[in-house]
């Protein structure tokens, strides 16, 4: 009984998975789950495949081999409605936003509730505008298009639009990338408070320690082709891994640890 | 036991003292939400003064049941009071991500009423018109001052990308130059001998071709050809320099992009232009000189003999000196809108098909102006 127990705590789960671009070997055999209402932290060199990883499991990239499960359901034996089905419950928020340019941000955010729903354009308009108010934007950022927002708002449209179909899995690629550390540490306290008040799945891709520190309930590390771990983060720090040794315990590492231990900071 | 005065899937109100008690009920999520909304008036109608508003029945909720909640109790609201209860500790979160009520905002850009929008946009059209010549005109004069500067420090010139240029925009569109005007010049033959055989007078074909394909249709065909080729491909490949903030880079180098990217572009298209309306003109004469020799039976060689006895050379030069008049204006008007992009991609391509549409209209009005010029001095 346990085995069936522990697929309903798992949302995603990827099996022997391999990716490959011609003779380079990105990911040989790769095994992940990512539990149910937890946020995972990926980290990784330059070049380990996490986005490779994050593409394929939002079904952008076919792997080689190995099968990912999302709900249980196998995403190659799926078909074309199960996947549009399925899509609905994932909100992905690129590393630059991908907002669509010739849309306001209002009108980027509808986007998705147009193509699944039919609602009155009342209820839409409140609904866009609730979101926008959610991902801690100004209401006036609204009618603004793409280009005239600053990367920390367009990040937080782009939140916005991911979270328009209340997803149970949000997939967040380098959430904090370009921002400066205030923004990153407003963004990062923004992803925990939302998705912990909404029950929400995060997978989560980064290069900042401060959002692992402040952020995931667990980390998981890729190298060498492999997950080297995947634990909470104390353990992870302890692991005897020379990439994983350093990534923690450089000065980096030890400025964001020393930052995350003390008191957690008002944003 | 209170009156059940509205009964749906979601919501049930019952009339009592001294409010009502509005209960909902069921899954409030995102999939359901059209249909709630759709309830709302009815529910309201049926809510005489305030209301307590009830909220143990819901099974499941996400934040699109929390916003239509806060439209219930806003809309109640509005009519006497309106409380919430019953809110297990799970949904608790999210009624307060979603709390308060945003004021009303624009979601959409602005626009001006119909009858308005029209009479707007022709003028601020007609203004964008005019201000675009005259930054054209500008930017025109910065070039002529930046190549009159460069004859005297003569190594500012880049030859290796001139000639470069000279390659991508002369050399490589040979192939669809000569294929154009070859079958121009069919076609003229063809069509022109067709009506003037009308009046016995089919050989003036060659006249005719002569005429028209040297002074017009070669040097304006190319022209058009090379803006819609080259023109934009100045547009695009500068402007993307622009978005990818290299231009920025070039300048704190201390490289002027005048001189880096545009001086050899233009002086490129200055070279190439003139030359392939020479081969255009030689082409198109193909084409005239087969189809003569198909249709009309008129051999080669004596085609050539009465060509080279009707046709005067003036034609020949007037139709090559515009060529270089025409590739400043199209190398100018490309490298002009690359320089002018900013912001983001669609205005790339906004700005690259802006290229060739002012190319080819100043190309035209040139070649009118230079027609008037040319009958006015006699040649």
């Amino acid at each position: 009984m346990d085995g069936s127990l522990s697929d309903l705590n798992t949302i995603i789960k990827v099996r022997g998975l391999v990716n490959s671009f011609g003779d380079h070997v990105v990911h040989d055999g790769l095994d992940l789950d990512v539990k149910r209402g937890e946020i995972l932290g990926v980290v990784g060199g330059s070049g380990s495949g996490k986005s490779v990883l994050l593409r394929s499991i939002i079904g952008l990239r076919k792997p080689q081999a190995g099968t990912i499960e999302i709900n249980g359901y196998d995403q190659s034996t799926m078909t074309n409605d199960q996947m549009q089905a399925a899509r609905r419950e994932w909100g992905v928020l690129f590393q630059d936003g991908a907002l669509f340019s010739a849309l306001t941000v209002a009108q980027n955010i509808k986007v998705p509730l147009r193509e699944y729903f039919h609602m009155s354009a009342d209820l839409m308009d409140d609904l866009a505008r609730s979101k926008v108010t959610m991902a801690g934007l100004p209401l006036d950022a609204a009618c603004k298009f793409p280009a005239d927002l600053s990367g920390g708002m367009r990040k937080r449209a782009a939140l916005a639009r991911a979270l328009a179909l209340d997803p149970e899995i949000l997939f967040l690629d380098e959430p904090t990338a370009g921002l400066d550390p205030i923004g990153a540490a407003a963004f990062d306290g923004l992803i925990k408070d939302l998705t912990k008040s909404l029950g929400i799945t995060v997978f989560l891709v980064t290069h900042d320690l401060d959002t692992l520190y402040r952020v995931c309930d667990r980390v998981a590390v890729l190298g060498d082709k492999k997950l080297l771990i995947v634990a909470p983060l104390e353990d992870v720090t302890k692991f005897d891994h020379p990439w994983v040794q350093e990534y923690f315990g450089g000065p980096r590492g030890r400025a964001a640890a020393s930052l995350g231990s003390g008191p957690p900071k008002d944003c | 036991m209170a009156e059940i005065v509205y009964h749906s899937d979601f919501v049930c109100v019952e009339q009592g003292t001294p409010s009502s008690l509005v209960r909902f009920l069921g899954s409030w999520t995102i999939d359901n939400a059209q249909a709630i909304d759709e309830v709302m008036d009815a529910t309201v109608d049926a809510v005489d003064c305030g209301a307590v508003l009830d909220c143990t029945g819901i099974s499941d909720l996400d934040t699109t049941g929390a916003v239509l909640i806060r439209r219930f109790a806003s809309n109640i609201d509005d009519a006497g009071a309106a409380v919430l209860t019953g809110v297990s500790s799970e949904h608790k979160g999210l009624l307060d991500v979603i709390s308060c009520r945003p004021p009303p905002a624009a979601t959409e850009p602005e626009q001006l009423p119909w009858y308005i929008g029209p009479v707007v946009e022709v003028g601020e059209a007609f203004l964008r018109a005019v201000a675009s010549i005259a930054r054209l005109l500008g930017f025109l004069g910065l070039l002529l001052t930046r190549l009159f500067g460069t004859l005297l420090a003569p190594g500012r010139i880049r030859l290796v990308p001139m000639i470069h240029q000279v390659e991508v925009i002369g050399v490589n569109a040979m192939g669809i130059v000569g294929l154009i005007t070859f079958l121009i010049g069919a076609v003229m033959v063809n069509q022109g001998a067709i009506q003037l055989a009308k009046f016995g007078a089919d050989v003036f074909v060659i006249d005719l071709l002569g005429i028209t394909l040297l002074r017009e249709m070669a040097v304006l065909l190319t022209a058009i050809i090379i803006a819609g080729r080259s023109g934009s491909a100045f547009a695009a490949q500068i402007g993307s320099m622009r978005l990818n903030e290299e231009i920025d880079a070039m300048r704190t180098l201390g490289m002027n992009p005048i001189d880096v990217l545009v001086l050899p572009r233009l002086l490129a298209m200055m070279i190439c232009l003139p030359l392939l309306t020479f081969y255009a003109d030689v082409m198109g004469m193909a084409g005239g000189v087969m189809m003569a020799w198909v249709q009309l039976d008129i051999a080669p060689a004596n085609f050539l003999v009465y060509f080279h006895d009707n046709v005067s050379f003036d034609h020949f030069l007037v139709g090559m000196i515009k060529a270089p008049f025409f590739a400043a204006i199209i190398a100018s008007g490309g490298c002009y809108q690359g320089l002018r992009v900013s912001g983001s991609a669609d205005v790339l391509g906004a700005r690259t098909t802006k290229s060739v549409v002012q190319s080819i209209f100043l190309v035209i009005v040139l070649d009118a102006l230079f027609g008037v010029f040319f009958t006015s001095v006699g040649l």
